[in-house]
């Protein structure tokens, strides 16, 4: 297929999980936040700040940090390019630019999505409803993923749009992690059944980690999240679902790089014992993944979309 | 009793030819012999019937997303292109002076075309064409000079727009060998009569036209590199925002080949590739519908996003094929126009089977005076512009306009030519729940290559709007199906086929 209609499925996969993912977190923020006393709800929002990378951009317009400066700026900022309102606008425009690779149901759920946000009042729905607002923006996502699913052919196109999709998923559950536990990996083994529910919750994990581990221990938690085989928001069942949708769309007498990196960062967390882990540093190990998805990403824009490894010549016109 | 109430519902009831040439009836009210079925059939016709078959229509094309995009009005705004219902009917006999006419005619145009940018430039030298005319044009590309194509077929698709007069004598009134467009509605209304009104196709042999990909695909691949095994042809458009885009869109599938727009395409080492995610893949022709202006900013328009830096040169090596080639523009010319008839004889030493509509040269003192005296009585069109953009229709002009445009032509002689006004023919056409006669031009659509062929159909264009000349798209106009009828002879050739 065509270079450019790959890169727009990739993207439009991509925005939408940014979208539902963001709408996740700050949904389970806000309601375990509600209660808390004020440095704690303080600190609560600066790592929502820091899972999204947003923390600077944030600064740029706002003074203090508070639940609705926040939640706004994430919500229905258009200047803010990480915000839900810009990741809906641009998974549409994605889509639309492949109008003619896409079931037309794919692109009536997408459109529809994004003409509901616009027509809602979302400032006001922040301030009375968000649990509505998060719910309606979580359950539009899964339409659209879940309309992707029934209605498009599953080839390659379809191929780049779940890779988009679980790269985006697998950097924001190691971003949630990471800035969750990073203040608990030194201090003591048990976490507060707060705490513990909020991470999880935040992933749509918790009832499923129940089902799986009878004690909320911080070895448990991590385990689940980084490794479990079978729940599709892990760390590692993302990596196997990219790893086997990159695998589909290459050739198959190559590894190719971006292949090389995913495949080796599966088989060490495949191989990873979280007891050990915990006595090293979870920080750097979450980094590192964090540091191959992304670079992952980039190894597949080169080889499906620009072709940069095949011109020497575009090589030094990158670099400028 | 039959009688009665076919009369109390007959559509053609109170219909008048008046001074027009009618395409249905003849002066003294006959119907036409290769009418006189439809007309039968329609006449059983009540109004509701057909108001039920017209809104048929409109779902099919609705929902089919047929749409062009008018500029100027809220930055492009996209509408359905109307067709009616009734469709335009041209005899065998008929069609095949048409098509004679118009090979010699693309013949000629290629040969001159050839012989511009990569030939001796004979019919200059010999007089044929002044220089100065063909060096002043706007469509003329000194870039395009020495880039040959295969079977120097430059015009690989060529819409030729033609006209009937008040003896209903068919004319050329422009010819279009840059992107002419409208093959799509073409086959969109075929398609759509045959599922609309399938009972009118009765007892006429109609020539299909569906199989237009399979024809111009073939075309294509016709003119790749010989160095090409097996040619790769991709369609080139500007993108979505482009008013054909649907056209576009359609041909690509009707070929089953990619549509691909400028970024997609690279150029290394004077060869073009399109970005695939398995790779670079080699393209060979491209049916480009980006103008020449846009198509390579490296030969053209610096500023231009929709083009491919390089491609000119990639075609200038002989490694991909531009269809249709570059500088075509010179032969679209409208100055250029008046010349083609000479063009023919020159090339072809024959006499042109359709002739061209009676044009004035104004940059010729005797004849620009004598237009500049009568200009409330002829059309003056801008040489460059098509797609009546620009046109001044002397009988319909005010005053004022027809003092704007003197001092115009006074400004640039070379910029204008002024025709006599043709009394396009008229075709009864659907308005509200009866019939009432409207003008109509056609183009049909010419494939040049190993044989030239013509497309048996075409686009019959029609002005809506009661007494209107233009037929344009953008101005108005709606269109009809066009049924070309098999003749005798062609069939006996067809069951001989058969037999052997």
């Amino acid at each position: 297929m065509l270079s450019r209609h790959a890169e727009h499925l990739f993207w439009t996969g991509r925005y939408v999980e940014r979208a539902a993912d963001t709408a996740r977190l700050l949904d389970v923020t806000y309601h375990s936040l509600l209660s808390a006393p004020p440095a704690e709800a303080r600190q609560g929002w600066h790592d929502v700040l820091d899972v999204l990378h947003a923390t600077q951009a944030f600064a740029e317009d706002h003074e203090v940090v508070d639940a609705r400066g926040v939640c706004d700026f994430l919500v229905r900022d258009v200047d803010n390019d990480g915000s839900i309102v810009c990741s809906v606008h641009r998974a549409r425009e994605n889509a639309r630019s492949v109008r003619e690779l896409v079931s037309t149901e794919l692109w009536e759920s997408l459109n529809t999505f994004w003409l509901e946000l616009q027509s809602r009042d979302l400032r006001r729905d922040l301030e009375q409803q968000p649990y509505e607002l998060y719910g309606i923006i979580r359950r539009r996502c899964q339409e659209v993923t879940g309309t992707a699913a029934e209605t498009m052919p599953h080839d390659d196109g379809w191929r780049f749009l779940t890779l988009g999709s679980m790269l985006e998923r697998a950097e924001m559950t190691c971003r949630l992690l990471n800035v969750r536990f990073a203040p608990f990996t030194e201090a003591d083994d048990e976490l507060g059944f707060h705490q513990a529910t909020h991470v999880l919750r935040s992933a749509s994990a918790s009832e499923a980690f129940r089902k799986a581990h009878r004690s909320m221990t911080l070895k448990n938690v991590v385990e689940f999240l980084l490794l479990s085989a079978t729940f599709p928001r892990s760390v590692l069942f993302c990596m196997r679902a990219a790893e086997s949708a990159l695998q589909d769309v290459d050739s198959p007498d190559r590894v190719s790089r971006a292949m090389r990196v995913l495949g080796r960062r599966r088989a060490d967390l495949e191989f990873t014992d979280v007891a050990e882990l915990l006595a090293t540093d979870v920080h750097a190990f979450l980094e590192d993944i964090q540091e191959d998805i992304r670079r992952a990403a980039e190894l597949v824009a080169v080889q499906f979309f620009r072709h940069t490894d095949e011109f020497a010549v575009f090589h030094s016109l990158e670099r400028v | 009793m039959y009688t009665v109430a076919a009369m109390a519902t007959d559509l053609f009831d109170g219909y008048l030819p008046e001074s027009f040439f009618d395409e249905v009836f003849t002066g003294d009210g006959a119907v036409r012999p290769h009418y006189e079925d439809l007309v039968a059939r329609l006449r059983v016709f009540t109004p509701r019937e057909l108001a039920r078959r017209e809104q048929l229509r409109d779902v099919a094309f609705r929902s089919a997303g047929i749409t062009f995009t008018v500029y100027g009005e809220d930055e492009g705004v996209e509408r359905t292109f109307p067709m009616d219902l009734l469709p335009r009917i041209i005899p065998g006999d008929e069609w095949s002076i048409i098509e004679e006419g118009l090979i010699q005619r693309v013949t000629a145009l290629n040969r001159f075309l050839d012989d511009l940018y990569v030939g001796e430039q004979a019919a200059i030298h010999d007089g044929i064409v002044p220089r100065w005319l063909v060096s002043s044009s706007d469509g003329f590309r000194r870039e395009a000079a020495g880039i040959a194509v295969p079977q120097g077929a430059r015009c690989l698709v060529a819409g030729i727009d033609l006209v009937r007069d008040a003896e209903g004598t068919y004319r050329v009134l422009e010819d279009n060998v840059r992107n002419p467009s409208g093959i799509s509605y073409v086959l969109e209304n075929r398609a759509a009569m045959t599922r609309v009104l399938p009972n009118l196709f009765g007892s006429l042999r109609v020539r299909p036209v569906d199989d237009y990909g399979v024809i111009l695909l073939e075309a294509l691949r016709n003119v790749a590199p010989p160095t090409a095994g097996d040619p790769t042809v991709v369609v080139l458009t500007p993108g979505v925002h482009n008013s054909a885009y649907f056209e576009h869109a359609f041909l690509a599938r009707q070929m089953g080949v990619e549509l691909v727009e400028g970024r997609d395409l690279v150029v290394d080492d004077h060869v073009v590739y399109m970005r695939t995610t398995r790779g670079l893949q080699r393209v060979d022709v491209i049916y480009r519908r980006i103008d020449d202006a846009f198509i390579d900013p490296v030969v053209f328009r610096r500023d231009s996003m929709l083009g491919v830096p390089g491609l000119v040169a990639a075609a200038r090596a002989g490694n991909v094929t531009l269809a249709n080639a570059v500088g075509n523009g010179v032969a679209d010319d409208k100055a250029v126009y008046a010349f083609v008839p000479d063009l023919i004889r020159y090339y072809l030493g024959e006499e042109p089977i359709v002739q061209n509509c009676t044009t004035y040269l104004l940059w010729e003192p005797d004849q620009r005076e004598a237009v500049l005296d009568r200009l409330d009585e002829l059309v003056v069109k801008p040489v460059g512009e098509s797609g009546g953009y620009g046109l001044c229709i002397g009988p319909a002009a005010s005053d004022g306009e027809l003092a704007e445009v003197a001092a115009r032509i006074e400004a640039d002689p070379r910029g204008y030519i002024a025709q006599e006004v043709v009394s396009l023919s008229r075709h009864p056409t659907l308005v509200d729940d009866h019939l009432e006669g409207r003008h109509v031009d056609f183009r049909p659509f010419v494939l040049s290559g190993e044989t030239t062929k013509v497309i048996p159909g075409g686009l019959t264009r029609v002005a809506l709007r009661r007494g209107s000349l233009v037929v344009n798209s953008s101005q108005g106009g709606g269109s009809k199906d066009t049924w070309v009828l098999r003749d005798d002879v062609k069939d006996d050739e067809t069951k001989d086929e058969q037999a052997a």
